[in-house]
């Protein structure tokens, strides 16, 4: 018998002093394609990622972003590879996201694992 | 002979893989230590292809026809920011496309960037330096493997022979992006420089048998690329001006030249889960004064397109067609009249060049790819040299290539 795995809900989560409490699909959106890269508080946005052919990337890019994951690599590619910008930091694993993002200030990321007890702002995502 | 011919390629070849495993090789420590010095601050990324490329009919690559390992492209850039406002940021690439663009070593963007205004809405950079073309829809990584759809792009736009000077300008650009909540996404640029040009450069383009020196006097371009809110299309539109001048050396053939080109262009994209749709059509304005000698003068309005599609088959595999037309001058599509006005010393079909291509993209691994391709052209107007064309090695009407690379990014 074959069981299919559930698919989790995707928390968006920052760092803790990101004092906001939700966001909208189409911020994210300009989050993630580095159209935004400061904070209404003016502090820079650090922004990390799994890995493009990480199935929680996969899910988050094109549930959540409504983008499909190999326009957010092109975006990405061009900003790294032309001058014009910085690409998101790329973390391995749900654990590696969790760390990064309570370390470093200003941050967000992703996971669809929060059992655990990190210190991370989790936003709602308002229509 | 023809056993110290072969001997003589097979060195050659030989030599160019083992610098270009070489070069993996330090690029895989590379990224080893990349990946743990990459941070919030300091960021240095790369790429690294070697392919196989055999035209059959032109001298689009080499000038013997010959299967040839001219298709190198190695690059590393690294990016630091040096306050919250301030960023500086550089790319050394090598290139090796035979005679497609002088091989070697270039800086292919070296710049200040500043943060000049941010709210939710809108984002607005200057940047100061040597930076890339953005204006084109792959303009700035058309010598980055990976990021663009074929080994060999639409020649009707992305002319190899005007490489380095289409491929940015050392002066200042600025990106301003709007991004509305009803109206979608707005990214606007600007930029005005000029390139230098080496004797190599000049040839490539001139021919063989200048002397004097080639400078480009400036270059501004602007464009505006448009997507709806949450929208698969984007459609775009740019403009360029530029002028190009040749200085005389006192032994010449030639006299002193300038050279003008305006460019109108507009796009689209459609960026569907497993299609994509993608198109440029370009008009051209180029004028020439002087060169040949003091008096001549000359205007034509070039004509290019191509439309493209991709389809993803699955994780690993995508399949590409293209079509695309280019006419040197619109109003002698067929090249008659460039025929008869040089007394038959240029044949008509370096008025145009008409490409069809197939190819597909394998994913071995997230950050290795192989591409192969296959062109089916008639005509020679988009080969190098263009202000004086060979057509002593270019004698025939149709001809075609394949081509063959490995890439590797981090």
């Amino acid at each position: 018998m074959v069981v299919a795995s559930p698919i989790k809900a995707m928390h968006v989560i920052t760092h803790a002093s990101v004092k906001i409490e939700s966001i909208t699909p189409a911020q994210l959106r300009r989050i993630y394609s580095i159209r935004q890269t400061r904070w209404a508080s003016s502090t820079p946005i650090t922004v990390f990622v799994l890995p493009s052919q990480h199935t929680i990337h996969k899910n988050f890019a094109k549930n959540t972003l409504n983008i499909f994951p190999y326009k957010l690599d092109r975006v990405w590619n061009k900003l790294t590879f032309s001058g014009l910008g910085v690409a998101p930091t790329i973390v391995q694993s749900q654990e590696e996201m969790l760390k990064a993002v309570s370390s470093t200030p200003g941050a967000i990321g992703y996971v669809d694992d929060l059992n655990k007890e990190v210190d991370v702002n989790v936003l709602n995502i308002s229509i | 002979m023809l056993m110290f011919l072969i001997f003589q390629y097979n060195v050659n070849y030989m030599i160019r893989i083992r610098y270009a495993f070489a070069f993996v090789a330090m690029l895989f420590i590379g990224q080893v230590n990349g990946q743990e010095s990459n941070n919030e601050a300091w960021q240095v990324h790369g790429f690294v292809a070697q392919g196989l490329i055999d035209v059959d009919g032109s001298s689009f690559v080499n000038n013997d026809g010959a299967l040839s390992a001219e298709l190198t492209e190695i690059g590393i850039n690294g990016s630091y920011q040096l306050n919250d406002y301030v960023r500086i940021t550089g790319q050394a690439v090598y290139l090796d496309g035979g005679n497609r663009y002088v091989e070697g070593a270039r800086i292919d963007y070296a710049l200040l960037d500043f943060g000049v205004f941010q709210d939710d809405k809108w984002l607005v950079n200057l940047y100061l330096g040597r930076f890339k073309n953005n204006n084109w829809l792959y303009s700035s990584t058309r010598d980055v493997p990976h990021a663009r759809p074929s080994i060999i792009l639409p020649q009707s736009k992305y002319f190899d022979g005007f490489r380095d000077i289409a491929m940015g300008s050392d002066g200042i650009s600025a990106k301003v992006v709007y991004s509305s909540e009803n109206y979608g996404d707005f990214d606007f640029y600007f930029s005005y420089g000029s390139s230098s040009l080496e004797t190599e450069d000049v040839k490539l383009l001139l021919g063989d048998l200048v002397k004097g020196k080639g400078k480009q006097r400036f270059d501004a371009q602007a464009s505006l690329y448009w997507q709806p809110l949450f929208s698969p299309w984007q459609l775009g539109v740019s403009l360029l001006d530029s002028d190009f001048y040749y200085e005389r050396a006192n032994s010449d053939l030639y006299a002193d030249g300038l050279f003008s080109f305006q460019q109108l262009s507009s796009s689209f994209l459609y960026e569907g889960e497993k299609w994509e749709f993608s198109g440029e059509i370009t008009q051209s304005k180029f004028t020439q004064n002087g060169f040949y000698f003091e008096e001549y003068s000359r205007g034509t309005t070039g004509l290019g397109a191509y439309v493209q599609s991709r389809f993803q088959y699955n994780n690993q595999l995508s399949l590409l067609a293209r079509v695309e037309k280019f006419y040197a001058d619109e109003k002698d599509k067929n090249g008659s009249q460039l025929e008869k006005n040089t007394g038959g010393a240029v044949p008509s079909y370096f008025g145009y060049q008409n490409d069809i291509t197939v190819g597909s993209s394998f994913m071995l691994a997230d950050n290795m790819r192989v591409d192969i391709e296959h062109h089916w052209v008639e005509g020679t107007s988009r080969l190098t040299p263009v202000i004086s064309p060979n057509k002593e090695l270019n004698n025939q009407r149709r001809w075609s290539m394949w081509a063959v690379q490995f890439m590797y990014w981090f």
